[in-house]
């Protein structure tokens, strides 16, 4: 047996399948769309080159960076709504000392539906005249809202459902994090009469800045190739208000064959998720300290 | 010894993982669905099967678009010819794959075919950016001789936008206009009279405004159901010649005519005369504004007839016998005749190149079965599709309310016109559906929105040069 761990051959028998997947879906994939982005394209007929063209055409079009815009929305939405609000009630369900179990599964529900499921059904809570946000606020006598028909709202509405969808999947994360923290810390704290809030701001919060940081960057990647929920609920509309770069590449190049100008996009938005999230590591992320306790 | 073993069940596995990944990149290109295995050639031959009396067994795969209830006569008679198409090739067995109409248009077929993995019959629309497209790159099979030997090439009455070179590569399945259905109810209770003229149909939307009924029923979250009626206002507008004239780049989407057809259309939508919301609410959404009496009017086509029927299971039972239909009112100073109607024949079968010998049987005689006088007459009574095939004309006659004005509407028609997306290539098609999105979200003006298509238009028919 310590002679088979020996031979590097067995090693290469157990990490080439995943190789060859990860070169056939990954590195194969990427470099043909890089072949294709530098064509024209309509994967009907054979691809003519065409230099830069399809990347210049990008940067000069306007639904593109909408587009973009759209995702950095996504970006803000989650970093500063729905992270602080899920270490909220990751704190609040570490607290509660009956039916915890109750709570992380409820919690949780959403991030195992599938994002088509969760589109029509926050389509019904929107309907303009039957759904359920229209009815509340009829109560109260206020104006309808057209939540996904407006261009104002439908940004928002989406955002909100999105958040609905992720928030218990990082809740889970966090409060794994805090529940595993020694007890014997919080308690010495409480001993000095330290407060509940204290206790969570000075103590839980700095200690697991680690999984934070890690929530933040999942929650900036899921937020650059978000694009089943907008397919679904709105598919770009109204009036290109809620297109995103996924979806906005996916249309251009399913709906109008332009294969050559989707390609191009996709290297863009790879680029532009690779910038993204490097920045937040060199910025953020290398800051914050490990604690050893 | 322990160690071989190791290594050799390794490799097995490494070995096995790559034979599997590849069967599956095999299958998933060679076959359109992974539950349609390719036609059974593999089968080892059993003594039953070398008795020549029975066939060999062979799938094909059909996709069709007649989803849902509102499809359900329609779907009747797919079952029907399929069922006697199986009776005329021995071994065949048609592989249904229904998919939603504007899925399977403007993402799953173009898709398919750019993989080059479409099924062996599918739901086609013509036109450049459809039919005539994927002809060009050859991956439609030609049906000219197909209908030489069937002897009904001359049966239809416009194929035009399924030809490529003089080839036939498509064959529409009936034909459809685009004019005002509305509620005869609504409009008796508040004394109004089907207009005939543009200022009726607008004093009409304002009395129905008035009494807190929405003048048309709309549903503008996918862009094709807004522009029926903007195709129509063209034509009213501009005459009916105008989107002959886009196709071929000799006339101009911002012409004067054709921007105050566009204007003419932001100022209803500016009134408040669609649904509130329409931005997001679909197709079927709007159908039902319709039917629960929430809007009095709907501009659709006549494929939506059906639906009003008394018939048990119709969608819109509900006001079966309260339905009005008449052509768009005319336009004062309109140019052109004012009497023409939308008559579109441009929905109907294309079939794939890559076929093999059964396969071809098998489409022969789908394309037998179904186009036929005793369907096209059966589609026109029961849905309310107008025929595309020429049919005689004593048979044309219904008993159903809507059909019968539906009818005498297009017989006071001396000129008909084409839906303009019939003609365009998608990209300048994209761009007015872009368009008249941003027009009714009050994000650009008719002008900006119709300098914004010419400029598509222009750039397209550069390219095409």
């Amino acid at each position: 047996m310590k002679n088979t761990m020996k031979n590097p051959a067995v090693y290469w028998a157990f990490v080439l399948p995943s190789l060859a997947l990860y070169f056939l879906f990954f590195i194969y994939t990427l470099l043909t769309s890089v072949g294709y982005g530098f064509t024209d394209w309509n994967a009907l007929e054979p691809a003519r080159y065409t230099g830069l063209a399809n990347f210049r055409q990008a940067f000069a079009d306007s639904d593109f960076w909408v587009a973009v815009k759209n995702n950095l929305y996504f970006i803000l939405f989650s970093v500063f709504l729905q992270v602080p609000l899920i270490l909220f009630f990751s704190l609040l369900i570490s607290g509660v000392k009956r039916l915890q179990g109750l709570y992380k599964t409820t919690v949780f529900m959403p991030s195992i539906l599938s994002t088509s499921i969760i589109g029509i059904l926050w389509g019904f809570l929107y309907h303009p005249n039957d759904g359920l946000f229209n009815k509340v606020l009829e109560l109260f006598g206020a104006e309808p809202i057209m939540w996904l028909g407006d261009t104002k709202w439908a940004m928002v509405s989406i955002l909100i459902t999105n958040a609905w969808q992720w928030m218990g999947f990082y809740i889970v994360l966090i409060l794994a994090a805090i529940i595993s923290l020694p007890k014997e810390i919080n308690e010495a704290a409480a001993i000095d009469g330290a407060s509940g809030f204290q206790r969570a701001a000075r103590i839980t919060v700095p200690l697991i800045m680690p999984i934070i940081s890690v929530v933040i960057m999942l929650s900036i990647a899921g937020a650059m190739r978000v694009v089943d929920i907008v397919l679904v609920m709105t598919n770009g509309g109204p009036a290109g208000a809620t297109e995103v770069m996924a979806s906005y590449m996916v249309n251009q190049g399913t709906r109008y064959g332009e294969y050559g100008y989707a390609m191009a996009l996709s290297i863009l938005i790879f680029a532009i998720a690779l910038l993204l999230t490097a920045l937040y590591q060199i910025t953020f992320a290398r800051k914050i300290e490990r604690i050893d306790y | 010894m322990k160690r071989k073993l190791i290594l050799v069940i390794s490799a097995m596995l490494l070995f096995s993982t790559i034979l599997a990944a590849c069967g599956g990149t095999d299958k998933s290109a060679s076959s359109p669905s992974s539950s349609a295995p390719a036609p059974s050639f593999s089968a080892s031959p059993s003594p039953s099967e070398s008795e020549p009396a029975k066939a060999e067994k062979f799938d094909i795969s059909l996709r069709h678009i007649q989803v849902g209830q509102a499809q359900q006569f329609r779907k009747a008679i797919l079952d029907e010819v399929v069922k006697r198409a199986e009776a005329e090739v021995p071994g065949a067995n048609f592989e249904y794959d229904a998919v939603e109409d504007s899925v399977n248009r403007w993402t799953k077929l173009p898709a398919e075919m750019a993989a080059g993995n479409p099924p062996k019959i599918f739901d086609l629309f013509g036109g450049p950016g459809d039919g005539q497209k994927y002809a060009k790159a050859g991956k439609l099979l030609d049906l000219t001789p197909i209908l030489d030997e069937l002897g009904i090439k001359d049966k239809f009455t416009d194929f035009s936008t399924f030809v490529i070179d003089g080839k036939v590569y498509g064959l529409p399945i009936g034909a459809s206009s685009e004019g005002l259905f509305y509620n005869t109810e609504i409009f008796t209770q508040y004394g109004i009279n089907p207009p005939k003229t543009l200022e009726e149909l607008e004093a009409a939307a304002e009395t129905l405004k008035k009494n807190g009924i929405t003048p048309f029923a709309m549903g503008s979250s996918a862009a094709w159901v807004p522009l029926m009626m903007v195709n129509t206002m063209m034509a009213r507008y501009a005459g009916p010649d105008i989107q002959a004239g886009l196709g071929n780049g000799t006339r101009k989407w911002n012409e004067p005519e054709v921007v105050a057809a566009f204007a003419k259309y932001e100022e209803w939508v500016k009134k408040g005369y669609f649904t509130k919301g329409e931005l997001g609410i679909d197709y079927a959404g709007q159908t039902d504004q319709f039917i629960t009496g929430k809007a009095g009017m709907l501009f659709d086509g006549t494929w939506r007839a059906s639906s009003f029927k008394a018939d048990g299971d119709a969608i819109g039972k509900a006001l079966a016998g309260k339905v009005g239909y008449i052509a768009f009112p005319s336009v004062t100073g309109g140019k052109g005749d004012q009497t023409a109607v939308n008559y579109n024949q441009n929905n109907g079968y294309g079939f794939s190149a890559d076929v093999n010998g059964n396969e071809l049987k098998a489409i022969k005689a789908f394309i037998k079965n179904m186009y036929t006088d005793e369907f096209q007459i059966r589609g026109f009574k029961e849905d309310g599709v107008l025929p595309s095939m020429k049919v005689p004309a004593d048979q044309l006659t219904s008993d159903d309310p809507v059909i019968s004005k539906i009818l005498e509407a297009n017989k006071a028609a001396t000129t008909v016109f084409p839906h303009f997306d019939s003609l365009v290539v998608s990209k300048v098609n994209g761009e007015v559906e872009k368009q008249i999105q941003l027009l009714i979200a009050s994000k650009a003006t008719a002008q900006q929105v119709t300098d914004a298509i010419q400029k598509v238009s222009e750039a397209e028919l550069a390219a095409a040069k």
